[in-house]
């Protein structure tokens, strides 16, 4: 029984419950791995991030977007142009007991599953739950990380009536899927319904055109559109959708590409070329809120560790901070030549990624990565990388190696 | 209920007031944000319109899962005072204070209660079929015996006059007034469960949030657990539980008002129990709800028992 009222400063407490410690034999282990996607060879590279050097590489059928799930234990690589999705354990994987998680490090693999399709293009985990779209095709498939990890993809289907350039959510037993613009199925989807995995609908179809770009955060997931955000929530494991409109206050324009907090519940996304629109859904309307950028964005990251913060890299060569709180930029480092927004979409340009300690940023044009301290905000280290290194995620975190 | 839900209650702030003689304005003496909303109704009832209250998680939500968002930073890094329950039931806590930069005083709810160490390290959660396990060696669900929220009150009246101290007079006559509410509560649910015969007394629940409620009143809450950490709650531990509950004398089960009711449906189905209603464990209801109020909480939560629990 405790004895007095421990009227404590949040901060005394904050450094009370990080060093919460596991038991005494074990001892604290820390990984980070970057998987670099190369634009001018299609291959996929494997760093450890700590001491900056390649532990692997693997040949892939063309250039790859790459997607890491949430547990950290799988990346896959989308390769639009060449139809295939293939996939990689990353070979870290956590073992969360509440008070502190196992870490259990192996050299990462390629594994010998891949999926094939007409034109792969957004991919969506949540909880280990999959759905990779396939933008020539008129069925979604949706799978579990643990069946790619085990070696055997169970896949099941959900109609989406036409083929078009859309998205699905997964969850256990249903999955939210866009809707094709009935008029021209090429042209952005027009809203968003819940569907089974018998070919049921459930609910209503909820309006949302133009509808592109998706992000999870916390219990949520959004879809944009032109005239805001489907916020999906679960109630008793079924999706339902609510519509959160732009409001008035906020200028002509739309987010088209979005990103989830994580360890914070909001959303960031594109607003115009060279603004960003944070949102927090708890807020209602008054949860939006403009950030505005010296010139156009070229990507932008949040970073899981230090949620307050994400990162914005412009067209001039620049990574900022962003507060999401004040939406403000609080710190900007020039790191890059300059990166011109005109041209392709898909030439490479940098991408960032958060590992640990470090915001990692890839620079095709000087084959290297650069690694900036994320406390201090300052380039600590750089790594040359042949070839045109342009995706980035990275995986990997702290936990309790134990000793038997 | 609609998610995009409110975080802030604004209290009336009148602007016009402010008497240059008046001990008290109108404006809120003290910022407080509760981190649930069992804490925001005590901190209610202690503070009145003296306090400008901020609840980070709302009715019907599972505090061990919750997602804080950039509102709740922004209310912490604004209050003078944060109250939790603690024994790590606010797993958010920790990277919420770090966003916030807050220097607010966080006081711990739950210090000089009497706690229960948790036999099993710690309880499950469910989100839909899949257990989560919340590891806490002492049982963070102090709040279902009275005489623990007793403690709790206490704990906010002396946090709210060391704070403010031009209105401890007032804190301390609602906390008298309140004691006394929770004092006769205490005594309704003693006096409501005695009617139940031996028999009668054990059900399942969907996660251990009741090992006060037992320990203080004097039932048998079974839970789904045994799994490894790695697991879901699967066909086979459920089979085990089930094997348990014939020869337990189980009466019935109950859904819980924040996670899903499917496992323990499950449950009542293939051990042929009947299902004895919601009870809510780690959260209050919304105002429309059954259970806006901690003490009405505790009567609906009795309610349910007896009418499933009482022999037919
Ligand atoms: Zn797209
Ligand atoms: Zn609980």
């Amino acid at each position: 029984m405790k004895k007095r009222i421990l009227a404590r400063s949040i901060a005394a407490l904050a450094v009370a419950i990080g060093s919460t410690s596991a038991y005494a034999h074990d001892e604290g282990a820390t990984e980070w791995r970057l998987f670099v996607a190369d634009q001018a060879s299609p291959t996929v590279s494997v760093i450890d991030a700590t001491e900056k050097a390649l532990i692997d590489t693997y040949e892939l059928s063309g250039p790859a977007a790459l997607h890491r799930t949430s547990s950290g234990q799988t990346v896959f690589a989308v390769q639009g142009s060449q139809g295939r999705v293939s996939a990689i354990n990353t070979g870290i994987a956590f073992h969360d007991h509440g008070d502190h998680a196992d870490i259990d490090v192996d050299a990462p693999e390629r594994l010998d599953i891949e999926l094939t399709g007409e034109r792969p293009a957004h991919f969506v985990e949540q909880q280990g739950y999959i759905a990779q779209w396939f933008d020539g095709e008129d069925e979604a498939r949706f799978f579990t990380e643990n069946s790619v990890l085990e070696g055997q993809p169970e896949i099941r289907t959900a109609n989406i009536e036409a083929a078009h350039h859309g998205v699905a959510v997964p969850y256990q037993h249903h999955a939210v899927v866009s809707i094709a613009n009935p008029d021209d199925a090429s042209q952005r989807p027009i809203g968003a319904r819940v569907v089974d995995f018998e070919g049921n609908h459930v609910g209503e179809d909820v309006a949302c055109p133009g509808l592109h770009g998706s992000a999870g955060s916390g219990s949520l997931y959004a879809l944009a559109c032109q005239t805001g955000l489907l916020i999906i929530s679960t109630q008793d494991g079924t999706p339902e959708i609510e519509h959160l409109a732009y409001p008035a206050s906020l200028p002509e324009g739309s987010a088209s590409t979005l990103l989830g907090g994580k360890g914070l519940q909001y959303f960031i996304g594109n607003f115009g070329p060279d603004r960003l629109v944070i949102i927090d859904p708890s807020q209602g309307e008054e949860g939006f809120q403009l950030v505005q950028l010296p010139t156009r964005r070229v990507h932008f990251a949040t970073d899981p560790i230090r949620p307050r913060f994400a990162y914005v890299f412009t067209e001039d060569g620049q990574l900022h901070k962003v507060d999401v709180l004040s939406g403000e930029l609080t710190q900007s480092l020039r790191l890059t030549g300059p990166y011109s927004m005109d041209g392709h979409w898909n030439d490479p340009r940098p991408r960032i990624a958060v590992a640990g300690d470090n915001i990692v940023v890839t620079d095709p044009a000087a084959e290297k990565l650069h690694f900036v301290d994320a406390n201090s905000f300052e380039e600590v280290d750089e790594m040359p990388l042949e070839g045109k290194p342009f995706n980035i995620v990275a995986v990997g975190g702290s936990g309790v190696s134990h000793h038997d | 209920m609609g998610l995009l839900r409110a975080v802030f209650t604004p209290l009336l702030v009148s602007m016009a007031a402010l008497s240059a003689g008046a001990a008290r304005a109108n404006e809120p003496a003290l910022k407080v944000v509760a981190s649930f909303s069992i804490i925001e109704d005590f901190a209610n009832q202690i503070g009145g319109d003296r306090i400008a209250l901020t609840s980070i998680v709302g009715p019907d939500s599972d505090t061990h899962m919750y997602e804080p968002t950039p509102a709740d930073v922004k209310a912490v890094a604004q209050a003078d005072i944060v109250l939790i329950n603690g024994l790590m039931f606010e797993g958010f806590l920790a990277r919420l204070i770090e966003a916030s930069g807050s220097d607010a005083e966080i006081i711990t709810l739950t210090d000089n209660a009497e706690i229960l160490q948790d036999p099993q390290g710690g309880h499950y959660h469910f989100i839909g079929d899949k257990a989560v396990f919340h590891a806490a060696p002492e049982d963070p669900h102090a709040w279902q015996s009275v005489s623990n929220a007793q403690v709790y009150v206490s704990n906010i009246a002396q946090a709210f006059c060391a704070a403010d101290t031009a209105g401890c007079s007032a804190y301390e006559a609602n906390q008298q007034r309140y004691s006394a509410t929770l004092a006769a509560l205490d005594d309704d649910i003693r006096e409501q469960l005695s009617a139940l015969p031996e028999s009668r007394r054990t059900a399942v629940v969907a996660h251990h949030a009741f090992r006060y409620f037992e320990n203080a009143y004097g039932l048998t809450f079974l839970a789904p657990q045994g799994m490894s950490t790695e697991s879901e709650a699967s066909a086979a531990n459920v089979a085990g539980l089930i094997d348990d509950l014939q020869a337990q004398q189980v009466s019935a089960v109950f859904a819980e008002n924040i996670s899903s009711s499917r496992l323990v449906e499950q449950i009542a189905t293939e051990a042929e129990l009947p299902m004895g209603g919601t009870l809510y464990s780690d959260a209050l209801s919304g105002a429309a709800g059954p259970a806006p109020t901690y003490e009405a909480m505790m009567r609906y939560n009795v309610a349910t028992l007896m009418s499933a629990l009482t022999p037919p």
